[in-house]
């Protein structure tokens, strides 16, 4: 199983997450996204950087909350100029998600980022469970 | 993969095609698509057409959900997508029926120099914009707003740069809405769209923004053309960017507002990105309060980068930028929505008028235009993909009649971005460009040059002769690039 792929969209970027947990998907959405901003990877060699992470909704609906996980990652890489490698997700229920990010500190114009992402969408947002765990595709506008 | 559009298609003539309202139950008016044979078979192997569909269910669209010839799949919205609504009828406004680059747009400016002018001059000119202009991902510029001075950009729009010296007076003239939408509302703007908006005042962006050097190749109407400063052989300048991290955040902000009220409302639209909120419900009204700050603030962000590049013209040319007569000619806004008078049922209303991917395309006389262009008509700015052509177009009568005054806005994408990647794999376009048509092309963000090469594109002169020819606007000039900057 892939954690993520990317999928064909006409004008802006889609990948396919899965997990075989909730909390794996939500893991590796994210993992999808900084893909989508570095591609192949990240060479920055910046100082290490550590996040705690902290989306309240007060909905059962985990695609809100999917969109507001993976929205409250890209402001912070926006703001804090940090790339995240690596969640670790603490909680995830109809309160919110709780996790921990880490990453690199950057320079945008030297780490030679691929593309920059305007939004995470709610386009066709579903997130589908099967045999092997949950699935979800997201678009980004880009 | 995208999958063909499977519902009922009825050939109206050879421009126009229409989707008829019975295709699906929820559908309030039917769906109206500009296109020829050649355009439509990808248009119909697109999801547009789906997209098309699902803005005909937004409470009080009037009329039509409309498609430009430039239509692409994008997200809620069709890329290339008019819909207007009527508020007096629970119309409604949908953030995603403007996108998350708020007031993304062109501006055209013109010059006294020709072809001949920058033999010699255009690498050192290309570069020289190129290291004076910010691109690329997140980028941010030289040109500072303290708080003070955002929340004055946000209300007074491109005014505020030529306060500051970023230009002339005449600039505002020839700008959409003088280059300031009235009722930007700087509370309903959250600290995060502020934090985002500043310190990129003056930054391209990255994508499929850009700032070009043309040269004019084809005059179509000689008193248009003529009317708007613009001759065979011109050097001119084209410049493609929007809002910023700023207008992302606003989308961001309120398509999440409204994506929990919409049961408050009772709305039932088939995509999420599709939220919406009645035009004059309180949610309704502070997205529009908003989006203006977000409008205002993209064209003092063109109004900038202009300034920016006007400096660098006088460096290479040491010269002027009066001298080289560097006027805009124009300044158009392809994502925004707008309260505009329109006829609706033989009565005139005010309208909510959505354009993604779109442009306002007013007709000769319309009170709104420069009083220079009252005759010729608003200016239109079309951008082709940066291999081929850029089009300059003036509004016509058609478009107030059928279109809620729109046109098309470009080219519009053909291939996805992976599929342009692995189109162009293990080519190098920016050097294609240069043995092939001599054009010298620059980018910061890797992915740019792939994912932006001529053939991710549709024919922009088919997507032109369509709206010439369906009487949305027509055609006055056609520029060749000369020199890209890509953010």
């Amino acid at each position: 199983m892939k954690p993520f792929e990317f999928i064909n969209h006409t004008a802006d970027v889609g990948i396919k997450a899965r997990g075989s947990t909730l909390t794996e998907l939500f893991e590796n959405a994210a993992r999808g996204m900084f893909a989508v901003i570095a591609r192949e990877g990240c060479d920055a060699k910046g100082s290490k950087a550590e996040k705690s992470i902290e989306v309240c909704k007060n909905s059962d609906n985990f695609e809100e909350t999917l969109v507001g996980w993976l929205s409250e990652l890209l402001y912070i890489f926006n703001r804090e100029k940090i790339y995240f490698n690596d969640f670790k997700i603490l909680s995830l229920n109809d309160g919110g998600i709780k996790a921990e990010a880490t990453g690199v500190n950057i320079d945008l114009y030297q780490s030679s980022l691929y593309t920059e992402i305007k939004a995470v969408t709610f386009h066709n947002l579903k997130i589908e469970e099967d045999v092997d765990g949950f699935s979800c595709t997201i678009i980004f506008d880009v | 993969m995208a999958q063909a559009f499977e519902g009922k298609l009825e050939k109206l003539d050879h421009f126009r095609w229409k989707i008829p309202q019975t295709y699906k139950s929820g559908m309030k008016v039917p769906g109206l698509i500009y296109a020829n044979e050649s355009l439509l078979p990808g248009i119909l192997n697109d999801k547009a057409l789906e997209q098309v569909t699902n803005v005909a269910y937004l409470p009080g669209i009037v009329k039509y959900s409309l498609a430009m010839p430039d239509i692409h799949w994008g997200y809620g919205f069709s890329i290339g997508g008019v819909a207007a609504t009527d508020p007096e009828n629970q119309g409604v406004i949908s953030p995603g029926g403007v996108g998350y680059d708020i007031n993304c747009g062109v501006r055209l400016v013109r010059s006294d120099l020709v072809l001949e002018d920058l033999r010699h001059r255009l690498e050192a000119l290309v570069n020289s914009l190129f290291n004076s202009i910010p691109s690329g991902v997140g980028s941010s510029g030289d040109i500072r707003a303290s708080a003070r001075d955002e929340e004055e950009i946000f209300l007074k729009g491109a005014g505020w740069a030529i306060k500051k010296g970023y230009g002339a007076k005449e600039d505002l003239e020839f700008t959409e809405d003088k280059g300031s939408i009235e009722g930007a509302d700087p509370s309903k703007v959250s600290k995060r769209a502020y934090e985002r908006g500043k310190d990129q005042s003056g930054t391209l962006g990255s994508g499929n923004h850009f700032l070009e050097i043309q040269v004019v190749d084809e005059i179509y109407d000689e008193r248009k053309a003529s009317a708007f400063g613009l001759f065979k052989g011109q050097v001119t300048m084209m410049i493609h960017s929007g809002s910023r991290g700023l207008g992302y955040q606003i989308c961001d902000d309120y398509v999440k507002s409204m994506v929990n009220c919409l049961g408050k409302y009772g709305i039932n639209v088939p995509d999420r990105q599709l939220a919406c909120a009645p035009v004059h419900s309180p949610e309704g009204k502070a997205y529009l309060g908003g989006m203006k700050c977000a409008a205002n603030y993209a064209w003092t962000n063109r109004q900038c980068l202009m300034h920016l590049a006007r400096n660098v013209f006088e460096k290479v040319f040491n010269k002027s930028w009066n001298a080289l007569g560097l006027r805009l000619v124009y300044d158009v806004a392809h994502n925004i929505a707008k309260m505009e008078k329109h006829k609706s049922e033989g009565k005139e209303k005010l309208l909510c008028v959505h354009r993604k991917g779109a442009t306002r395309a007013f007709p000769p006389g319309h009170p709104d235009l420069p009083g220079p262009y009252k005759e010729a008509g608003q200016p239109v700015l079309i951008p082709g993909d940066m291999g081929t052509f850029s089009y300059v177009l003036a509004g016509s009568n058609g478009s107030m009649e059928e279109t809620f005054g729109s046109t098309c806005h470009g080219a519009g994408r053909r291939l996805s971005r992976s599929s342009a990647i692995k189109a162009c794999h293990g080519r190098q376009i920016d050097k294609e460009l240069f043995n092939k048509s001599g054009i010298i092309v620059r980018s910061k963000t890797r992915g740019a040059l792939a994912e932006e090469a001529p053939e991710a594109y549709k024919n922009v002169n088919e997507v032109v002769d369509v709206v010439h020819g369906a009487g949305l606007s027509t055609k006055v000039a056609r520029m060749r690039p000369l020199g890209v900057i890509k953010g």
